[in-house]
């Protein structure tokens, strides 16, 4: 299929999702009731202005960031089984935001995505100083992992120490879009201008995938490419964690598919995994929600549920 | 530590047992939130007087926990020693491998989800939902070929326990809402622990630890490679069966007491290993009374740490056993 009309069918399924993410949940609306619900005359303004619709928009950018995070790491350190989550930049992010709200509890909310900036930068610099940049994608993986472990039982343990509302610690420790409003969204928007500057950066990503050597002598700069291509995807990464804890595997599984969809050329492989990611997540959010109202799952749940045996067969095929 | 070292092994289990005993007696009066002193909870052993308080708490609460707290870490070390050795993997531990999730996913699958399949009882619930586990990693980590594949094996076991514990939480979330309880059980506590659980947990435990210490001259044999095993006489297919039976019974019933402790089968047969070498024979009695030293003292400090709300002791396990996860995972993965 032509990426365009792949495209095209992707982004209609996004907003099919997003138009049932809308109508489902503890109470069902149909689709003349969503619309009435904008206006706020409506008896159900406040379902969707208040609660659903600024939850299906930050499905929408988390997903959708956290996929672009994933494939820029994936395509710059050239590495399969690569992903903020398996490398340990989310957790440690979580970490530092989990840190910052039990032992600051006065520290206003809207210093978390620095701080979660903060951890993730350092648990990527910690990871790189362990392995150097020549090291095999199962070691890398590995010690990323082992990484995740020590950041999430310390998570663990403050969230056991400080008992906070439960329903916030299983969000710090498996990621969720539970109780998340309009704050939030307001939290997430400047980080979008990281986007565009992604897209400027693809070309020089299709070079980088070449190899170091013919990379260079076409004149792109390996270490620069790669310091700014990993500190615009931690600074993504920081930002969704910080609003939706560590969501696992979106940012491994949604550029995999991507790129059995459209190839990897960077120009069109970073949108369609921008739209698979939302996609993923708005569902994986849906089903959650759904599936036994008006208990939730966290969203993170169906994500590791899914992406979990999609890592088991990448690991089979990583020679 | 150095001179411990070269005491002969006789000795060195002397003192690892004399320290055991002395976290025990320690565990027993400690950070207690009714004041119990250091001689009543000797007499409370000795000499139990009904009329005294302190004696029923001691014999009643402390010495069961104490108790369980010791043999589940006993248990754990030595499932942790045996995979070692049946794996060829020095990162091969029950919660790396996933043995751990696929048991916590089989208890909660009876306890919530499926109580018609109660006639399975929660133990075994658990051992079969370890060995699952566990044979899946193993299949899809390429584990029986052994060589330099040791992280593919762990990242397979990383794998299948994510899903296992994502598996677990949903359906733990779906069935109640005491999300803090199912959080503390996750954690691994031995606050709960009575006599009762302790009368169906030791016969199991100790048959099976005396079962693991039978093996350990065949787990020898297994370090040699295949082919010298197999010329040496050993019969592997039924070593490796019966070995694997072990491990999953010792984490089985262990997680059936006291929830998912981790690191303790990675941590403490590298310790003992450091003392006395490889020979499994010495190995696997060492770290028997290691892990339950290690697990009485962790007991006794999740008591005192917020003093007096009690911390899941896998709580602070972990955050002894992640680190040295990440430095056993920077020297021995090539």
């Amino acid at each position: 299929m032509k990426p365009m009309a792949l495209s095209f069918l992707l982004f209609l399924m996004v907003l099919v999702l997003v138009a049932m993410s809308l109508s489902f949940g503890a109470v069902s609306l149909s689709l003349n009731e969503i619309i009435s619900g904008f206006s706020p005359s409506s008896e159900f303004y406040f379902t969707i202005h208040e609660y659903r619709l600024p939850r299906t928009l930050l499905a929408v950018l988390v997903g959708g960031m956290m996929a672009l995070s994933g494939a820029l790491v994936q395509g710059v350190i050239r590495n399969p089984l690569a992903s903020p989550d398996i490398l340990g930049v989310s957790h440690g992010a979580g970490l530092a935001a989990v840190v910052l709200m039990t032992l600051f509890p006065h520290v206003s909310v809207y210093w978390l995505p620095w701080a979660a900036l903060c951890g993730g930068l350092c648990a990527a610099l910690l990871l790189w100083l362990l392995c150097g940049s020549h090291s095999s994608a199962i070691k890398l993986a590995i010690t990323g992992i082992a990484m995740a472990t020590l950041y999430s039982s310390v998570v663990d343990f403050l969230m056991l120490t400080r008992p906070l509302e439960i329903n916030n610690a299983l969000l710090w420790l498996t990621g969720s879009l539970w109780g998340r409003g309009w704050d939030q969204v307001a939290m997430i928007l400047p980080w979008l201008s990281l986007v565009p500057v992604a897209f400027w950066l693809a070309k020089r990503m299709n070079l980088v995938q070449l190899g170091d050597d013919v990379a260079t002598s076409l004149g792109v700069s390996i270490p620069v490419t790669r310091l700014f291509v990993l500190a615009i995807s931690v600074g993504m990464t920081a930002a969704c964690v910080s609003i939706c804890g560590p969501i696992g595997f979106l940012g491994l599984v949604a550029p995999h598919l991507a790129r059995r969809l459209v190839g990897g050329r960077h120009q069109i492989l970073l949108p369609c995994a921008i739209v698979v990611g939302m996609t993923l997540l708005l569902l994986a959010d849906l089903v959650a929600r759904t599936i036994d109202p008006p208990i939730e799952l966290p969203a993170g749940l169906m994500t590791a549920i899914l992406g979990a045996p999609y890592f088991l067969w990448l690991l089979l095929r990583t020679k | 530590m150095l001179r411990f070292k070269h005491l002969s092994y006789l000795r060195q289990c002397v003192v690892l047992l004399l320290v055991l005993l002395l976290f025990a007696w320690l565990s027993l009066f400690t950070w207690s939130i009714v004041p119990v002193s250091a001689s009543q909870a000797l007499m409370a052993i000795m000499a139990p007087d009904d009329a005294i308080i302190a004696h029923h708490i001691v014999l009643d609460i402390r010495l069961p926990r104490v108790l369980i707290a010791g043999l589940v870490g006993a248990c754990l070390a030595v499932a942790g020693a045996i995979m070692q050795s049946l794996t060829r993997n020095p990162l091969a531990s029950p919660s790396v491998l996933g043995v751990n999730a696929g048991a916590a996913l089989g208890m909660a699958a009876v306890s919530t989800v499926t109580p018609w399949l109660g006639f399975f009882g929660i133990s075994t619930a658990a051992i079969l939902g370890g060995a699952i586990a566990w044979g899946i990693v193993m299949l899809l980590g390429t584990a029986w070929r052994g060589g330099n594949e040791h992280g593919r094996l762990v990242l397979a076991g990383v794998a299948v326990s994510a899903l296992c514990a994502a598996l677990m939480k949903a359906m733990i979330i779906l069935h109640e809402d005491q999300a803090s309880a199912v959080l503390t059980w996750l954690a691994g506590s031995v606050a709960g622990a009575s006599w009762h659980q302790w009368q169906h947990f030791w016969p199991i435990a100790s048959l099976s630890l005396l079962g693991a210490f039978l093996m350990s001259p065949t787990l020898n044999l297994l370090n040699l490679g295949d082919d010298n095993a197999r010329s040496l006489g050993a019969k592997l297919g039924w070593t490796r069966v019966i070995c694997s039976l072990l491990v999953l019974v010792l984490v089985g019933s262990a997680l059936s007491i006291a929830g998912a402790i981790a690191f303790i089968g990675l941590l403490v047969p590298h310790m003992s290993k450091a003392l006395v070498g490889q020979d499994n024979r010495k190995i696997l009695p060492l770290t028997a009374i290691m892990g339950a030293a290690l697990v009485v003292m962790a007991d006794t400090l999740s008591r005192a740490i917020i003093y007096p709300t009690e911390t899941p002791v896998g709580a602070i396990i972990a955050l002894i056993g992640a680190p040295f996860f990440i430095y056993m995972v920077r020297t021995r993965t090539a």
